[in-house]
């Protein structure tokens, strides 16, 4: 078992051109699930594939357990890793792409051949093992690309987008599969993908990327519940949560012609979050120069759609931000209410569809749902 | 048969009017298309070669056609010298004959030009420049053959030529001497040349069939911990191995038709005493030189035929 550890690590492409990584420092435990989450292009699968050895970092240094790696092969970090097109051996059989991890080992074909039928079991592939991968339908591809690198039991387990070439019924199946497989064999994995879903269901820690960086490192729930960065805020939800630009001033927020919003009661329930929680000495340094200065400044002010409610009058108190109805979708288990605010579109999810196209509506919501974000994307409160 | 069927059996001959009547359309623009090049295919391939066969059988008088011979023509064409000479081979000394030495080009080589070009498709596969360094060693390949015979003399030529000067700078001179006309060694001079300039070929289709791997099933198999031979043996050599039938066919192919680079090196009688004659120069030798045997002459284009067709055919319908 093997804990992995990245410290300072960059890659840099093209003579240093393309920074694919900028100093990655992350920690993953002994059995741990850590989900690198982001868009395309972010550097996720490079991160991956520096932990898996195809690729040496340009700085920096990793280590397996207390083990630096990072200049050994991938063969000699026995890693397993399964791509996002499987790279199914296309001339061998089923049986032979599972057994080739073992067969270049040198394992007599006796011992071989049981582990085979260990984990075709395991994966119910064991009907399929005498086929070419040409003859399999996806999800059997997947399974037999998840047996090969399971088979010689390795220390990491590493994912390339495995589910996203599978249709989403299969893709629901599978994630399941695989995180029941994952807790079985207690393996520490590294789980690549821009699916939200698949991040947020599978992982013990989630790792959002954007521009080669990490830019946060939380279990799902904190990653919901607490984005540290409007980037982080605007891809985590779905859809993800809605941020107005306003400015501060004097004590609120004015968000252009559609209200503005009192800045004393996101703020305490701030500060009460940043007591409890404590130890986020950054957070703690700018919420106090938001509280304290009173000077102007662009902010964002982030509620998440199904934080949001929607009412035809505007209310007596609490929070309110006048907007126009631009569409309504009805979704089946909620209805989503486009509103359009200061030409920007927001979305509320609402349980009846009782607004239409072009009604004036305002958007409530408690200060407790209320996220505040300073003019750098950074969560003050 | 029930009522049910028989509507049923109605609809498909409805059917199938309608379907002759659009194939009768379709088979009208099908044979307009296939004329012209049916004609020329006719003219130019199927004719000679059925003319070929019919006069194999007859006896000639310079270009015109006498009496039928049965297979005269055959039995002594093959049992001629010039296309295999059984002492000579008995004793290892050139001549051999013409249909010897050209399979001696298709024993040597056909393996050689196949290794090297998997070799230097292996080895450009990663290099930096690998566009100009495939293109330096194709460029070969597209120069005409007969210029290629041409270069290949200057190169052993005796006084000026860069083989035995090369032999003369690393100190072994007694090697030195006129490599296409010393009869021993003369045709595997040749076929180092062909080897050259085949090469490039091989190396293109396999360097084409590499970048056609997906590189993730290299990297999967370093993940699965293979070594750099174990990748090639068991990953990539299998991957490329319908191109190696391919390369293998076409090497076999150009060798049995070899004749220009033989021709530049020793004119119409392929080599001092035929020494390294080939079919082709046989076939020329016996209808275009003094004294003309057109019987000959087809009998031995038709060997070259019988050789090269299975496996031409064999090319065109693989998948």
């Amino acid at each position: 078992m093997t804990s992995i550890s990245m410290k300072d690590v960059s890659k840099y492409f093209d003579g240093g051109n393309t920074v694919a990584n900028y100093r990655l420092n992350l920690e993953v435990d002994d059995g741990e699930f850590l989900v690198m989450l982001g868009p395309s292009g972010c550097g996720k699968t490079t991160a991956l594939r520096l932990i898996a050895g195809l690729e040496q970092p340009s700085e920096g240094a990793i280590y397996f357990g207390d083990e630096r790696v990072d200049g050994r092969s991938p063969s000699d970090r026995n890693v397993a890793m399964v791509f996002q097109n499987y790279a199914l051996y296309p001339h061998m059989t089923v049986a032979q792409n599972i057994g080739y991890p073992l067969k270049v080992r040198g394992v007599p074909p006796d011992n071989r051949d049981r582990k085979i039928e260990e984990v075709t079991e395991l994966l119910h592939i064991e009907d399929q093992v005498d086929k070419k991968p040409g003859a399999l339908s996806g999800g059997q591809r997947q399974r037999v690309a998840l047996a090969r690198a399971i088979i010689r039991e390795p220390s990491v387990f590493l994912l390339d987008e495995p589910l996203s070439n599978l249709d989403a019924k299969l893709r629901q199946e599978m994630r399941i599969e695989l995180k029941r497989l994952q807790n079985e064999l207690d393996i520490t994995t590294v789980y690549v993908t821009h699916n939200q879903e698949e991040a947020m269901g599978m992982a013990d820690t989630v790792a959002v990327m954007n521009q080669g960086t990490i830019q946060q490192l939380a279990p799902p729930l904190e990653l919901y519940e607490r984005p540290r960065t409007a980037w982080v805020a605007r891809f985590i939800g779905s859809p993800p949560m809605n941020l107005f630009r306003g400015t501060r001033r004097n004590g609120s927020i004015d968000i252009g012609e559609a209200g503005t919003v009192e800045l004393d009661g996101v703020m305490s329930e701030e500060a009460a979050v940043e007591a409890e929680g404590g130890g986020r000495g950054q957070d703690d340094a700018s919420a106090a120069s938001v509280l304290t200065t009173d000077a102007r400044g662009d902010v964002e002010l982030g509620v998440r759609p199904e934080d949001l409610g929607v009412s035809t009058t505007r209310p007596t108190s609490g929070n309110a931000i006048e907007g126009t109805v631009d569409t309504v979708e009805p979704m089946g288990e909620y209805i989503l209410v486009n509103v359009s605010v200061n030409d920007q579109i927001v979305n509320a999810k609402m349980s009846d569809g009782l607004v239409s196209r072009g009604d004036r509506i305002y958007l409530t919501f408690d200060d407790d749902d209320a996220y505040l974000y300073d003019d750098n994307g950074e969560l003050v409160a | 048969m029930s009522l049910r069927d028989h509507i049923d059996s109605l609809t498909v001959d409805r059917d199938r009017d309608v379907d002759t009547g659009v194939d009768r359309e379709k088979a009208v623009a099908i044979a307009v298309f296939l004329i012209p090049g049916l004609t020329l295919f006719g003219i130019f391939s199927v004719g000679p070669i059925v003319y070929s066969a019919i006069g194999s059988f007859y006896a000639w008088d310079t270009f015109t056609m006498e009496n039928f011979v049965g297979l005269d023509n055959w039995v002594r064409s093959l049992t001629d010298p010039l296309i295999v000479h059984w002492a000579n081979m008995q004793e290892l000394r050139y001549p051999m004959g013409a249909l010897t030495h050209n399979l001696l080009w298709v024993v040597l080589h056909v393996p050689a030009s196949t290794f090297f070009g998997l070799a230097l498709a292996l080895l450009f596969a990663d290099l930096k420049g690998r566009r100009i360094l495939r293109s330096m060693v194709f460029a070969g390949f597209t120069v005409p053959p007969i210029v290629i015979g041409l270069v290949l003399m200057f190169i052993y030529d005796p006084q000026a030529g860069i083989f035995n000067e090369l032999l003369r700078v690393v100190g072994q001179e007694q090697w030195v001497r006129n490599w296409t006309q010393s009869p021993q060694v003369a045709i595997y001079a040749l076929i180092a040349g062909g080897i050259w300039v085949h090469t490039g070929f091989s190396m293109l289709l396999y360097s084409s069939a590499l970048s056609a791997i997906d590189p993730s099933l290299i990297e999967s198999a370093k993940v699965d911990g293979a070594n750099a031979w174990q990748r090639f043996w068991d990953i990539v050599w299998p991957l490329v191995k319908p191109v190696t039938a391919v390369v293998v066919i076409m090497g076999i192919i150009w060798v049995m038709r070899m004749f220009d680079i033989v021709y530049a090196a020793g004119g119409a009688a392929g080599g001092p005493n035929h020494a390294y004659s080939v079919l082709g120069i046989e076939v020329y030798r016996a209808a275009f030189r003094p004294e003309i045997d057109y019987g000959m002459a087809m009998v031995v284009a038709l060997i070259q035929l019988f050789i090269v067709a299975p496996l031409a055919l064999y090319i065109a319908r693989m998948n």
